[in-house]
This record gives structure tokens, sequence and C-alpha cells, in this order.
């Protein structure tokens, strides 16, 4: 099989575009390989990883009071 | 069909025949999820809110024609998405601004790590501010896909369903978002301490 050589950028690049996606073409074997010996990519895949999770941990609680208003806006209540 | 989904199904097929402890069931299984998805598109408690309203509004008007093809929270995050798409594009914000002109492409080497963790978000209103501040340069079109398939978790074929575009634009368009949004990060948390 004819080797695919892959550089940081195509590997940074490929990380944006399949994070999350388990792929087992050639190119993404190499991209694998690629990564698991270059530190800066691995760097790199971190960051897009955390900047992921930043944004899942971020989340916001209904109050119970925009609850209730929500209820009354829809004609419903806490009886129904 | 798991026990949750048959259960909803039954509280659909009352809501549609009138019932209202049916509709306020499903009214408060899933006012946290599309307040808080809401906000995330908007970043703002108020606007989140009235988004909110508007969808169950619309729910609760259209719950008669709901067919049971997709999942109501398909459903649900589709309203919060269009209702999002419309004001952003009322306020006019980034209509100048498209990623496909942008430069964002991953070409800094050596990459340094970042002085701040994921876990410090819930207490810490700085951090928050840059979140909010990076997403918010966004277009919310983007936005929408990289919350909707990241944050949320749904899969490319639900999310590609939601803000109907093609799995491809649809990837093509999480690609732009990441590198934009890390980027943005990046610039922020390469030296900070926070």
């Amino acid at each position: 099989m004819k080797e695919h050589k892959v550089d940081c950028k195509e590997v940074m690049n490929h990380i944006c575009e399949n994070l999350g996606e388990d792929l087992d073409s050639p190119r993404c074997v190499s991209i694998k390989e690629h990564l698991n010996s270059c530190e800066s990519c691995q760097k790199y895949f971190k960051s897009v990883d955390t900047t992921i999770t930043f944004y899942k941990e971020y989340n916001v609680t209904l109050s119970n009071d925009a609850h209730i208003k929500l209820l009354n806006v829809l004609g419903l209540s806490e009886e129904d | 069909m798991s026990s949750n989904l048959t259960e909803e199904k039954k509280l659909i097929e009352d809501a549609q025949k009138g019932s209202k402890p049916a509709l306020a069931k499903l009214v408060k299984t899933y006012e946290q999820t599309v307040y808080n998805f809401a906000f995330k598109i908007c970043r703002n408690k108020d606007k989140a809110e009235h988004t909110m309203q508007e969808t169950f509004l619309s729910m609760v008007k259209s719950i008669s024609q709901f067919s049971g093809k997709s999942k109501l929270s398909t459903w649900l995050y589709t309203v919060v998405s269009n209702h999002c798409l419309m004001l952003a594009r009322s306020n006019n914000k980034h209509s100048a601004f498209s990623l496909d002109d942008e430069e964002f492409g991953a070409n800094e080497v050596p990459v340094s790590d970042w002085k701040v963790k994921p876990e410090k978000v819930t207490e810490n209103n700085e951090l928050k501010k840059v979140l909010d501040e990076a997403i918010e340069k966004l277009p919310a079109d983007y936005r929408i896909v990289f919350l909707l398939r990241d944050v949320e978790g749904l899969s490319t074929d639900e999310t590609a369903e939601i803000v109907e575009l093609s799995v491809p634009a649809v990837k093509s368009r999480l690609h732009r978002a990441r590198a934009f949004l890390r980027n943005q990060l990046n610039e922020k948390f390469q030296y900070e301490r926070t």
C-alpha cells in the first residue's frame, strides 16, 4: 500500500473535520500515526476538544419564576 | 422502543386529544433543554426565556399536526433554531461576515497549552464572558450547527434535518465553527491564567 504522508496542517484540519467520528481509512490511519508522534498536533487536538467541553459545561438553569411564567403563558398550571 | 419513548408517544397522543396534564408533562420534560439551548444560541437569558415561550406556544398550537416521524426533541430544536436565526437576521449583526471568507485554518506550530480548565466554567464569570464573546462572533447558522452537533450531541443526520442542510454542508460548517472557536479561545487562553 502506498504510504500517505501527512503534515501538521492537514492533521489539524482533519481534527476539526472529523472529531468524534471513528474513521479507519488509510488517510485516517496516517493521521492517527502522526498524531501519536507529534506534540504540537496533540496539543491542538486537546485544545479543540477542550473548546467543545467548555461550551458543553457552560449551562444555565431555568428559574422557578420563569417556569411558572411559562405555564401561565401556555394556559397551564402545576396541577395539570 | 424504550419505555421513555413509549411514555412520550402516549403523552403526545393524549395532548393531541386535548389533555392539559399531558401537555404540561411534555412542557416540564423539555423546558430546561429548550431554555438552555436557546441561551446557548442567544447568549442572553431574557431572549432565551422569550424563545422558550415562543417554542412551547408553537408546540401547543401545532401538537395536533405532529406526526411523530421525528422525535419531539428534534422538532423543538428546529423551532428554537429557526426562531433564533430569525432574531439574528433581524438584528443583522453578522450579515457582512462569513466564515467562507475567513482564514480559519490551523497552521500554528508549535501550539501552546491552555492555562484554563473546563471544570472552572460554572464558577468563573470572566471565563463565561470570554466564551460568550467568542461564540457571539460566530455567525448564527454556524453557531447552531456547532451547538446541535457538538454541545447537544445530536448526530450529523439529525443536525442536517434540523438546519435543512445536506450532511456534507453540516460537516463543513462544523469544521469551520470548531476551528474558528478554537482559534478565538486560543488567543485568550494561551498565556492567561484564569
